[in-house]
């Protein structure tokens, strides 16, 4: 089955549903696919359950996500939500699966806005159950407005942490510490590029002294190096960065991230040209000033395309939709230049804020400064540190190899969770000039349901090509 | 000087390095990319009679045999399970179709018998019961194909074969008693050439002069994440597009000769759509449980054919000392039996069983590829 459009627009998060709402404006015939069952994406996720939609606590977040979810219900877009994408192909064909099966849908122009996945910095007992990530917990407390857990603790770096602490703090719960890499001279200069966004600043300061006054524990400068339990979390283990001290604190409960990097297998898929970039989560898609790829007719925007966060996304989104218009003659350069002035000068200022977040974010450079050679690396496959230093002795230079040596990245994850740690063990023991260290994209870039793909057929409708040579 | 240089570092130029260096020849292995890391590395490992071509069972069975004790002569595993295999039927057509083809192998020495649905079915519970009957061969199995690099690269090392990865050769020339072998930045010298370039070798036998077309397949496969058992043998359907087999660890590799788009001459190739539904439906025809799981991954990899679809392995006309392996249908399967018939070629000793002179493929067949095999120097 297949349908076509002037424009698709793949992740209805920020960047996706304000790049649909421009094209649509003016005058192109959108669709817009999303894996979830509603529009927000991660940061301006709709909530799910009855008591999540009840809530009435002070949330930018949700209002700004009920606002986009209003505009895309009165527009004229086709939306596909419940419907992941699993291949792109240059023309652009998308190929997506549902439970109405699968189908590829088709149009000369494609925005890419698929968003971020979240980093863990792996230590040992990280595979621990009950070790979640951060992003988890954002997503559940934004859904169900609950959260998994009594003794809890919350660890890693970025804004997303304090978010999350702060969260878990107005459901009631209370957690028995929170562990920051960042020390409080990175969150004041971090605090220097906020001040350009005043709502943001305001809100992160609101977070910091409700934890204050809830009296948490909080360990600046510090990182969590083990969790320690078999089948079940007991407790972790946190050092201090700077002194090396260590202090053991029980939980049930522990949830930790490292900062975000782009969800960007499409992006590669399609050949658009990337640069390694530390800062915006690893690597990330050149793009010129309208949010134009290298590959024609192919956009890029919000946090899939180099980590900014979810408000300098919607502008880029704006800007990706009204130059895709411009592109496809919807718009002449005229309207085009009236209609981005407005978005690119705010897009200036949210980059800044931008900035200052990916800076708390960043990656650290040494990957297993708390990983024992049993620690598992591969968390689909179960590749230790040990297993990966044996395929580097046994000569394997680059991911790949790596992959086929000790089927590192062939789970269900296909590396999205240890591609870029694997990579950094890999460049360690290989110094020297880098080319791309990455698994080589494949499709389908997330697992799809065999049922889901095949949908109803008949035996002879399989069009089985003809008999290979006798 | 090197007494042999080998050109191409996938499954039939390792295997030809490793036996010329047990030989006793000083041989260096020259690999654009990485050891095994196209078609040898990248197909689904099936070691089966029921898809290899009929002139080629006898090479297929010895080298069936071979990878099943690949740990005693390559001296590493490369995953190999021997086992059942089931080509079926689903339509009167494809009952004739099979039967044809059960004959013609079986005449060719494959132990390939018709049974009946109910035999089938007791060889492969997992089965789609709708079969009407199938061709079941007791010489069956697989490798992990991705395990190929590893294994041969441990095995050239312990050889002594001098391995020479991400070095691109750009072209040949004799020179005094041997040749030049020319690479980005200088070249090395060999007393003999092996070139096995897979679907490169159509330009690689251009720097000789010799035009050869090789048609270039783009096959495409799809693996499972681990699931439980869902099945135990090999299955396969009678047009031969369809391979199936669930590894130990429990994931479901899937393909058969689906057709990707790509180009050799830019080394792109990718799944299409309508081939990776068309495989997919194809493979829970066979097997009902598949429905239930789900796909990670699918990929692809470039298979070499000649125009008749038969392997070119032997001298290269007019150019003493250079030789040639590929194209070989089915080429995993058959690779180590036919690299030590033509290793024996190399040595100077008479091939155990027949080699595929490429004379029958050239426009103007030169008077020198008459000396075969060559005069002992």
């Amino acid at each position: 089955m297949t349908e076509s459009f002037d424009l698709l627009v793949i992740g209805a998060g920020p960047a996706g549903g304000e790049a649909a709402l421009s094209a649509a404006s003016a005058g192109l015939n959108v669709a817009l696919i999303d894996e979830g069952p509603a529009a927000g994406g991660q940061v301006w996720r709709a909530p799910r359950t009855a008591k999540a939609k009840r809530s009435r606590a002070q949330d930018p977040d949700r209002e700004r996500g009920d606002d986009l979810r209003a505009r895309l219900a009165a527009s004229s877009i086709k939306i596909f939500y419940a419907t992941q994408v699993w291949d792109a192909r240059p023309g652009f064909r998308v190929s997506c699966v549902s439970d109405a099966g699968a189908k590829e849908l088709n149009a000369p122009c494609l925005v890419l806005a698929t968003g971020a996945i979240e980093r863990v910095l792996p230590f040992e007992g990280w595979t621990t159950p009950g070790v979640f990530g951060l992003a988890a917990a954002t997503a559940v407390m934004k859904a169900e407005k609950a959260l998994f857990g009594q003794d809890i603790v919350i660890a890693g770096q970025g804004p997303l942490l304090i978010a999350v602490a702060a969260k878990a703090c107005e459901l009631g719960l209370r957690p028995r510490a929170i562990i920051d890499r960042a020390s409080r001279s990175d969150w004041l200069r971090a605090a220097v590029g906020f001040a350009g966004v005043p709502s943001m600043l305001i809100t992160g300061a609101r977070w910091m002294s409700q934890l204050a006054l809830a009296g948490i524990p909080y360990h600046r400068g510090s990182e969590v190096i083990r969790a320690n339990g078999d089948n079940a979390l007991q407790s972790i283990v946190m050092s201090n960065l700077d002194s090396g001290a260590t202090e053991e604190i029980e939980a049930d409960t522990l949830y930790v991230g490292n900062g975000l990097t782009p969800a960007d297998e499409l992006h590669r898929l399609l050949g658009a040209a990337q640069t390694a970039d530390g800062l915006r989560g690893g690597y990330r898609t050149i793009r010129d000033d309208r949010c134009r790829s290298s590959v024609p007719n192919l956009y890029v925007a919000g946090d899939g395309a180099g980590v900014y966060g979810a408000l300098p996304s919607a502008i880029q989104g704006q800007i990706a939709g009204l130059s895709a218009a411009r592109d496809h003659g919807a718009l002449t350069e005229a309207q085009f230049s009236a209609r981005v002035k407005e978005p690119r000068r705010k897009l200036r200022r949210l980059e800044k804020f931008g900035d200052a977040s990916c800076r708390l974010m960043q990656f650290p450079q040494d990957v297993t400064t708390h990983v024992s050679a049993e620690t598992i690396i591969c968390r689909c496959e179960d590749v230790t540190h040990a297993d990966i230093h044996a395929a580097i002795d046994d000569g394997a230079q680059d991911l790949n190899q790596l992959k086929h040596f000790t089927r590192l990245g062939m789970g269900p994850c296909q590396g999205r969770m240890c591609g870029l740690t694997a990579a950094a063990i890999l460049n360690h023991r290989n110094p020297g000039p880098k080319t791309d260290t990455r698994l080589t994209p494949r499709a389908p870039v997330r697992p799809i349901e065999m049922n889901q793909l095949i949908g109803d057929f008949d035996y002879d409708d399989i069009p089985v090509p003809k008999p290979a040579p006798l | 000087m090197y007494d042999l240089a080998v050109v191409g570092g996938g499954i039939h130029g390792a295997s030809v390095a490793l036996f010329a260096a047990r030989g006793g020849m000083n041989v260096v292995l020259l690999e654009a990319g990485a050891l095994a890391r196209q078609a040898s590395g990248t197909n689904a490992g099936t070691l089966t009679m029921q898809m290899t071509r009929a002139a080629l069972i006898p090479y297929a069975l010895k080298a069936h045999e071979m990878w099943v004790n690949a740990p005693h002569w390559l001296g590493h595993d490369v995953g190999v399970v021997a086992c059942d295999g089931l080509s079926l039927a689903f339509t009167e057509a494809e009952e004739q179709l099979l039967s044809e083809r059960a004959k013609a192998r079986s005449a060719a020495g494959a132990p390939i018998n018709l049974v009946t649905k109910a035999e089938a079915t007791r060889i492969e519970p997992g089965v789609n019961p709708s079969i009407r009957m199938a061709s079941h061969c007791a010489i069956d199995g697989y490798a992990n194909a991705y395990l190929t690099g590893l294994a041969y690269r441990r095995a050239l090392r312990d050889a002594g074969v001098t391995i020479r990865e991400y070095t691109p050769v750009t072209g040949l020339a004799a020179s005094g008693k041997g040749y030049e072998i020319r690479l980005a930045q200088k070249a090395i010298a060999a007393s003999q050439v092996v070139l096995t370039g897979g679907v490169w070798l159509e330009p690689m036998l251009k720097w000789l002069d010799i035009q050869l077309p090789i048609k270039t397949l783009v096959n495409q496969l799809s693996v499972t994440e681990r699931t439980g058992p869902v099945m135990r043998t090999v299955l396969g359907i009678a047009s031969g597009l369809l391979s199936l087999k669930q590894f130990p660890h429990g994931t479901v590799v899937i393909g058969g000769g689906w057709q990707g788009e790509g180009r050799r001459e830019t080394n792109y190739h990718r799944t299409t759509h309508d081939s990776t539904v068309g495989n997919a439906r194809l493979a829970v025809h066979a097997i009902p449980a598949l429905r239930n799981t789900r796909l990670v991954r699918s990929w692809t990899g470039f298979e070499a054919e000649t125009a008749d679809a038969l392997p070119i392995v032997g001298p290269v006309p007019g150019h003493p000392g250079v030789w040639v392996s590929g194209s070989v249908h089915s080429g995993y399967t058959s690779a180590p039996y036919i690299a030590h018939c033509l290793t024996q070629a190399i040595l100077g000793h008479h091939p155990e069983m027949p080699l595929f002179p490429m004379d029958r493929l050239l426009a103007n067949s030169t008077p020198e590829a008459a000396h075969f095999p060559p005069k002992s120097q």
